[in-house]
């Protein structure tokens, strides 16, 4: 819990220092920048907190319920392994999304707060230079875009501390310390954010017709991790891009597959644990 | 035969534990061959020395260790189904709890993990809240209570459920001698309702007073068992105690004993307990409210 007061004051100060900011978004040819180093600013205190909040809380909770024997009373009960797993590993889910939905929110209403003065500011400068009415409602259509997409930027940030708090609840299982849990859970993290640039190099390379046995076995083993660059849909919304329906489920679907994968191998290996 | 193959509630055959250290591949026996049988609505004590293997026992009967070797049955089911414990309750030595909880969350908890729901367990949390003498600190945070009412709401998680078996490690550890009698009358009436109790405790006279049958483990291995009066019966010696014996009474006592080829151990005046004398001051202290 205190982890997760600090990493919402955390998150509280970073959209403060947002705030201050506005005063450097008037100028008409910076506009778009300002509002994307905003967001950018904005999404890397949520891919913060997020990923930080989903390992040490996940890694911690089978060391902590054997540590203060609260597992043997719970496990005594009729309660299957896999159910407690799902109990925990839920329970850290629920916490996680509250706490993005939270910092969502905040950030929405900066957001809003920051387009409707960039826009009135704008709209100004250009009737003061003669603007025609449509030119000056193109401009304002064009910085609501910017404004768009953030329900998807922080849904996908949710995702990927989802997929790493999987992650952690199954190395928990097996691992007989918590240090080896938190590093090892930041190695697949930083495995999934370059998988994606080894597949590209992999093709590469069996492009011009470079393949060997090793090459293969890595393309395989690269499938064992999430892909979080693919997961990462908070990048468009920084650009004011539009995200897809049908990629935004793709990767739902995908962030699911490894949820699931990590939770049945979390199971399989902690059904027979002795605690 | 039949009829006492389902009176077993607890069928241990054979149980043998052995840890494994990963790295020099080196094995402890925690228990060898160890086989008891509890039947229904008998107390059973287990007890030996620390690192003796009481706790490994029970753990496994609880279906938390896999057997080496050798089988636990609870109520006929395999020890490690979740089926066997639907009707066992549980308390650990020295029990821990979400310190953030109160005692009232905490048995709700339990009680939900059971599949209790709304009225039935807010009645079922309040009456044992009453019975371990924590209604006034119900709703305080775990994280400030003793020893011995963390003990107490250990007690009554176990109980949650209504339980037919209840398994107890320690279950005095770290409470008063108040609180101790009191967990004593409350195994008793457990006894008395009918519900079997597998306890393991260091206290061997509260063993004695509660217990039906006892085991005596040492090293991992089962030493002796069986009916506590039989085990603590000396063939040799009687006693006798009497009231209003004069001191020429009591010489003439002896002289008699002597010429029945007997001879008199001890003569001494009966002594209460330790216990006993703080129970009676506190009580009294209290106004007679044990």
């Amino acid at each position: 819990m205190k982890v997760f007061y600090f990493l919402v004051v955390f998150a509280a100060l970073m959209l403060a220092m947002l705030w201050v900011d506005f005063g450097s978004l008037g100028q008409v040819q910076d506009a778009e920048q300002s509002l994307r180093v905003m967001k950018g600013a904005a999404f890397f205190s949520m891919n913060v907190f997020a990923t930080v909040f989903a390992i040490a809380a996940t890694a911690l909770l089978i060391p902590k319920d054997v540590e203060d024997r609260t597992l043997y009373t719970i496990l005594s009960k009729p309660v299957t392994r896999l159910d407690y797993l799902l109990g925990r590993y839920l329970g850290v889910i629920l916490m996680l999304g509250l706490g993005l939905l939270l910092m969502g929110m905040v950030f929405s209403m900066t957001m809003w707060h920051a387009l409707e003065g960039v826009m009135a500011e704008q709209v100004a400068v250009m009737q003061q230079m003669g603007f025609s009415q449509e030119l000056m409602d193109a401009r304002v259509a064009q910085l609501r875009e910017q404004g768009m997409g953030v329900p998807v930027g922080v849904y996908s940030v949710f995702l990927k501390a989802a997929v790493l708090a999987a992650v952690a609840l199954c190395i928990s299982t097996f691992s007989t310390s918590t240090l080896f849990t938190l590093v090892a859970t930041v190695v697949v993290m930083l495995v999934g954010l370059l998988v994606d640039e080894a597949r590209s190099v992999m093709l590469e390379y069996a492009a011009a017709g470079r393949e060997s046995g090793v090459l293969s076995l890595a393309h395989w083993v690269a499938y064992m991790f999430p892909d979080f660059k693919l997961m990462s849909l908070e990048d468009a919304t920084i650009h004011g891009k539009d995200v897809p329906v049908g990629l935004a489920l793709r990767v739902t679907w995908v962030a699911l597959l490894h949820v699931a994968l990590s939770v049945v191998l979390s199971w399989f290996i902690f059904r027979k644990k002795e605690v | 035969m039949a009829g006492e193959q389902r009176d077993k509630v607890v069928e241990i055959v054979g149980f043998e534990k052995e840890f494994r250290s990963p790295f020099l591949r080196k094995r402890v026996t925690a228990v060898a061959d160890l086989s008891l049988d509890i039947h229904r609505g008998e107390v059973y004590g287990l007890i030996g020395p620390n690192g003796s293997g009481k706790s490994t026992t029970m753990k496994a009967l609880l279906g938390l260790l896999q057997p080496s070797q050798g089988s636990c049955r609870v109520f006929g089911y395999d020890a490690s189904k979740v089926d066997a414990r639907s009707q066992v309750g549980y308390l650990p030595e020295n029990p821990y709890f979400f310190k953030h909880q109160t005692a009232r969350e905490t048995l709700l908890f339990y009680g939900k993990l059971c599949g209790m729901r709304g009225a039935t367990l807010k009645a079922r949390v309040l009456e044992l809240l009453e019975m371990v003498d924590l209604v006034e600190a119900a709703d305080r945070r775990l994280a400030g209570y003793s020893k011995g009412m963390l003990q107490r709401v250990g007690l009554a998680q176990a109980l949650i459920q209504d339980p037919q078996l209840v398994v107890l490690d320690e279950p005095t550890a770290g409470v008063d001698p108040i609180g101790s009698r009191q967990i004593r009358d409350l195994i008793l009436s457990l006894k008395q309702r009918g519900v079997t109790v597998f306890l393991c405790s260091h206290l061997l006279e509260q063993v004695q007073e509660v217990c039906d049958r006892v085991g005596v483990i040492y090293k991992g291995e089962m030493v002796v068992q069986g009916a506590v009066d039989a085990l603590c019966t000396s063939g040799e010696h009687r006693e006798l105690r009497v009231q209003g014996l004069s001191g020429a009474g009591l010489a003439e006592l002896e002289s008699w004993l002597e010429s029945q080829g007997a001879r008199l151990l001890s003569s001494d005046a009966a002594q209460k307990s330790l216990e006993e004398v703080f129970i009676d001051v506190v009580t009294e202290k209290e106004g007679g409210k044990a």
